[in-house]
């Protein structure tokens, strides 16, 4: 907490410093950052309390933060917590009265859900101009639907979207090793030389490491993975929460497509082969990202986030980037979609009963202006891309980060997102239940080997999930919402360019 | 003796009264109006935020009878208490009476060295557990491999076919030390006198003990056992703080389903507390019902005895 | 085995029996304390030498770990806060146990029978059971996130078998104690604190350690109240949350976990011999 670093030291200085820095706090190299006071700030009561999901957006909320609230009066605690914690605490906090001011929701909880139940308040209302502030971001970062309802603007956007969400990352030796010397962001493995490569890096090991990690015992990456290799096998789903495996051509689930069943039998066959890191179901998604800097595995399906964590923590760690594996060569170009241009994730909402909602309005302010995203981009780097895509011209970004954001400009598209479309399905999405087990558990479960036939339980997960959306939609509807089943398909779409405002005007 | 009215009676025992307020208010808060109330929540279609609960009637329970989750979750608590109790007891019975033997001269010391699990909070155990038993390094496997014992690491708590066990064995380990305090206590109502008069007869030792002892702390071992059963169907913290109920359930006592289905859902899913009640209702009273059976059969073991002579 | 350590075979005298059983007792303790001592030696090692190196003695032995997990995790703070519940819940269980254990143990209250009863049929109810109107009961109350709720709620465990406990020991002393009482003009409430607690002594011994340990080792109750706020998590929630967030800060972990234990454990070894009567006395009762 020393104020004794002067100047500003660059992107990469910063991270070296708070890598040795281990957990401790670093706000000392940003101390020398210009955050501004803000006048007629109201007293504050007790500590802001910020609670996001961590990573690299979080040391930069960690570092700036308490700055800013020291030179507005305000003292602050902040909470990074996996996403697994999130999602048993924040609920548990809001029912005891004791959550954060301002949280990210759990992964996969609709807003319109959390504002349903009495998660979340707007913030316009803490705002002197809210129109000017929206007006400064790039167009479709307010979404109704996504992060605005009723016209009121509940969730605050810093990040985008388009983002490589699992890609390959490897160790370029291991794969060079194995004969994959060619292998970057231009060029990716196929589903056959992935299962070579990660079966010759573990025979050329000894038996020491493993071709591929992947931290199973955080559910969700099982389901985020398969979904991303499906799409790039040419399936076109949608990529998280409700939306996740829905085909839009004909809006019904496609769990049991070729594509779905293809990406985890790749999966099982490396298993099969002894090629996956044992204890993978064990191991959270960081843990993993730790264990293959220590040569325990080769090759992993992870986040850009891993870059600059990487770059930071494991400088002698030599890896590589490329976009997800593919079943053939020929559909190296096929494109991963999302839902719309914010990166919901990473989103902020203010509670409902926040203590200091003046604060962490004036904090979303200067996060949400130029200055901000250009202090924000230059530690977040492409881990969690600044929203402002003019900051990335100003940012000092590695080599490896600029890999990853040209694929991501290269391969990500918006894909049609039906809570945009109709606003109306939220109701849906709030009468949603979600059956056990779900698509994660189900690979968790194959992968676990507990369930067998791949495409049997797979095409079981898709139905149960059609069935349980239509069954939400039957409650929305005899509560007077307009929806349909019809509401989630896009036949029309163009999947080759992003789904723009007009599109949807177009609807 | 004179009666008294009912009135008069309540009014001569108004300090006795004043005496039961502290313990009946702990008791009637904390536990029979949990108990109540569970069957109430019970009957709800409630994600336990606001004030958006439903009454369904007994949807809850009608649904839990196809929930398969259900089912293998229940049974595993059940199958968890039958892979420790027995060894937890006989474990603890057997080090039992070497401890018991008053010339061993460092027994109070490994009486201690066994105890010391006890006392470490769960949370901890589960941070040693994870760190021993991890399949990359971890000092177990890699002593397994070094003996040659296997030839590929074991992935004691990412198995399913093998985590419950792993886990019984470190419920085992920690709590052994306790009954083993247990059937000391049993042991000491035993008079030295019957030894020694044993001694003078010639008898030997295993005699002494399968004739003359076990009967003498066999009703304990009821007591014990009892103990032990509704200890070991609280296997709670263990489990949450190693595997979670993972991987894919294969560790999901009836705990671990309650907290996950009342306060820690998968994502994409509300917290049901209604449909946790009544999962909380059904194990509670089969618990009950346990406990019951267990009264009438040792009440019938006892009143064999005189026979036995 | 029982022929081999017969008095006939002269190798075998009863001292070398004994000598032999020391041994055999001496290697199942080392394993039996082995994942702790284990832990105690990793939380000295760096992070980048717990997984390479497997054995027990650290290469480049540390503090550091010590210093962070101090600092990140709040041990102090957790450390207080279970010390706080447990020593509050001890005293609340043993004066209301004993109060209610007397009265219904030996007074002739109209009623007694029917609480009683009531008493034995809960008790023993599993906690996942009662859980969730525990949480909403302390909720409602305003203690949902208060350290005095939390201790209130972890009374709540044991008391029935702790009143039994108690009623079982008083219904076995002589009747005349309070006749003789009441001969000498003493008060109720004075016979019972002067004359009947101290008489109870053994039975508070067993409710004083089993509570401690309950308590002490309780989880689920303050997992869902005081995981959602770092200020007031009991030693297993903070250690069992600094695991969650800090997942590859081994070393942490285990120096945290060492810091958490050391106070338990050298408390259990001075008063080891309460511990063993008092537990023993859960039984005999």
């Amino acid at each position: 907490m020393s104020n004794t670093f002067k100047g500003t030291p660059s992107r990469r200085a910063f991270l070296k410093m708070s890598a040795a820095a281990g957990l401790a706090s670093f706000a000392g190299p940003l101390a020398a950052l210009d955050v501004p006071t803000v006048a007629g700030l109201p007293a504050a009561n007790g500590p802001l309390h910020w609670l996001d999901s961590g990573g690299q957006k979080g040391e930069f909320i960690k570092a700036t933060l308490p700055e800013f609230g020291k030179v507005n009066g305000f003292d602050v605690v902040y909470d990074g917590l996996p996403w697994n914690e999130i999602g048993t605490i924040l609920p548990l906090g809001i029912r005891n009265g004791s959550a954060p001011d301002t949280f990210n929701l759990p992964q996969g909880m609709e807003p319109s859900v959390a504002l349903a139940e009495g998660w979340i308040q707007p913030y316009d209302d803490y705002f002197a101009d809210i129109a000017a502030f929206k007006a400064a971001y790039p167009a479709g970062s307010f979404v109704e639907g996504v992060n605005v309802f009723g016209g009121k603007t509940y969730g605050f956007p810093f990040s985008t979207e388009r983002r490589f969400n699992n890609a390959l990352l490897f160790d370029r030796a291991k794969l060079a090793e194995a004969g994959y010397d060619k292998i970057g962001p231009e060029l990716a493995l196929t589903y056959d030389e992935m299962r070579d490569a990660a079966k010759k890096i573990t025979e050329n090991s000894g038996g020491r490491s493993f071709g591929f990690i992947i931290g199973g015992n955080q559910l969700g990456r099982w389901g985020d993975s398969v979904t991303m290799l499906a799409q790039r096998a040419g399936a076109k789903v949608g990529n998280s929460a409700l939306i996740q495996g829905l085909d839009f051509a004909t809006g019904e689930y496609a769990f049991g497509s070729d594509e779905y069943v293809a990406a985890v039998e790749l999966l099982l066959a490396m298993r099969d082969d002894g090629s996956v890191f044992p204890g993978v179901l064990t191991i959270n998604a960081p843990q993993a990202r730790e264990f293959i800097t220590q040569g325990a595995a080769g090759m992993i399906i992870q986040g850009p986030w891993n870059v600059p964590i990487w770059e930071a923590t494991a400088p002698q760690f030599d890896f590589g980037v490329s976009p997800g594996p593919v079943p053939t060569a020929d559909q190296q170009n096929n494109p991963v979609y999302v839902a719309q241009l914010p990166n919901t994730g990473n989103m902020m909402w203010l509670n409902k009963a926040a203590k200091n909602p003046h604060q962490a309005a004036a904090y979303f302010a200067w996060l949400g202006s130029l200055d901000g995203q250009v202090a924000y981009a230059n530690v977040a780097s492409c881990a969690d891309p600044a929203i402002f895509p003019e900051t990335i011209a100003l940012a000092d970004l590695s080599e490896r980060a600029v890999q990853m954001l040209n694929m991501a400009e290269r391969l990500v598209r918006i894909a049609p997102n039906p809570m945009i479309a109709n606003p109306d399905l939220s109701k849906v999405a709030a009468a949603y239940v979600d059956p056990t087990p779900n698509l994660s558990q189900a690979i968790q479960g194959l992968f676990a080997g507990q369930l067998t036939d791949v495409r049997k339980t797979l095409t079981g997960v898709a139905d149960a999930r059609n069935k349980a959306l239509d069954d939400a939609i039957a409650v929305a509807k005899a509560a007077g919402a307009n929806v349909s089943r019809e509401d989630f398909a896009f036949a029309a779409w163009d999947s080759s360019r992003d789904f723009t405002n007009d599109d949807y005007a177009a609807l | 003796m004179t009666t008294l009215t009912l009135r008069r009676r309540l009014w001569l025992s108004r300090i006795d009264y004043l005496f039961l307020i502290p313990g009946l208010l702990i008791f009637g808060a904390f536990i029979l109006w949990p108990m109540l109330a569970s069957f109430y929540y019970s009957t709800l279609d409630w994600t336990g935020f606001g004030e958006n609960a439903k009454f369904v009637g007994l949807k809850n329970f009608t649904d839990l009878l196809h929930d398969e989750f259900f089912y293998a979750a229940f049974r595993r608590s059940f199958s968890f208490m039958l892979m420790t109790v027995p060894i937890q007891m006989l474990l603890a019975l057997v080090l039992a009476i070497i401890l018991n033997n008053k010339l061993l001269k460092l027994s109070t010391f490994f009486r201690a060295m066994i105890f010391l699990p006890v006392v470490t909070p769960v949370a901890v155990i589960g941070i040693i557990m994870v760190l021993l038993l991890s399949p990359f390094n971890g000092p177990i496997n890699g002593l397994l491999l070094d003996t040659g014992l296997v030839t590929r690491v074991v992935d004691f708590l990412g198995s399913p076919t093998i985590v419950l066990w792993t886990l019984a064995v470190i419920y085992v380990w920690k709590w052994t030390g306790i009954t083993l305090i247990y059937w000391l206590a049993a042991l000491q109502t035993v008079p030295d006198e019957l030894y020694e008069a044993a001694k003078l007869d010639g008898v030997k030792s295993w005699q002494v003990m399968v004739y003359m002892v076990m009967p003498i702390i066999a009703p304990f071992a009821g007591v014990i056992a009892l103990i032990s059963a509704i200890n070991a169907l609280n296997v709670f913290p263990l489990i949450q703080s190693t595997t979670q109920g993972g991987p894919f359930f294969s560790s999901e006592v009836m705990e671990v389903y309650i907290f996950r289905t009342a306060f820690a859902p998968a994502s994409g899913q509300f917290p049901r507390l209604g449909y946790a009640s009544a999962a909380g209702v059904i194990f509670g009273l089969s618990i009950i019902a346990l406990t019951i059976v267990q009264a009438i059969l040792m009440r019938r073991i006892r009143r064999k005895e005189p026979t036995h002579g | 085995m029982a022929d081999v350590m017969t008095h006939k075979d002269p190798f075998f005298t009863p001292r070398r029996r004994r000598q032999l059983v020391s041994v055999l007792l001496a290697a199942l303790s080392a394993i039996w304390v082995y994942p702790l001592v284990w832990m105690i030696f990793a939380s000295f090692k760096p992070n980048s030498e717990l997984f390479s190196n497997p054995g027990m003695i650290p290469d480049a032995p540390t503090v550091e770990n010590y210093v962070r997990a101090w600092r990140e995790a709040n041990i102090s703070t957790y450390f207080f806060n279970t010390l706080f519940v447990t020593v509050g819940s001890v005293v609340i269980t043993s004066i209301a146990s004993a109060l209610m254990g007397y009265v219904l143990g030996r007074r002739p209250v109209p009623g007694r029978f029917a609480i009683m009863g009531l008493m034995v049929f809960t008790l023993f109810i599993p906690q996942g059971y009662t859980i969730i109107p525990v949480f909403e009961l302390l909720t409602k109350l305003g203690l949902g996130q208060s350290l005095w709720g939390l201790m209130l709620a972890t009374c709540g465990h044991s008391i029935v078998v702790f009143t039994l406990l108690f009623a079982g020991y008083f219904t076995q002393m002589p009747k005349e104690l309070e006749e003789a009482c009441r001969m000498d003009g003493v008060g109720p409430v004075k016979t019972f604190v002067y004359v009947m607690l101290p008489l109870a002594k053994p039975i508070i011994v067993t409710v004083v350690v089993m509570q401690s340990l309950q308590a002490w080792n309780d989880f689920l109750l303050p997992l869902v109240i005081t995981l959602a706020n770092p200020a007031m998590r009991t030693l297993s929630v903070g250690i069992y949350s600094f695991k969650g967030e800090n997942f590859v800060d081994w070393g942490g972990m285990t120096a945290a976990s060492t810091i958490a234990i050391v106070p338990i454990i050298l408390l259990f070894l001075f008063l080891q011999r309460y511990f063993i009567d008092g537990l023993a006395g859960a039984v005999k009762g």
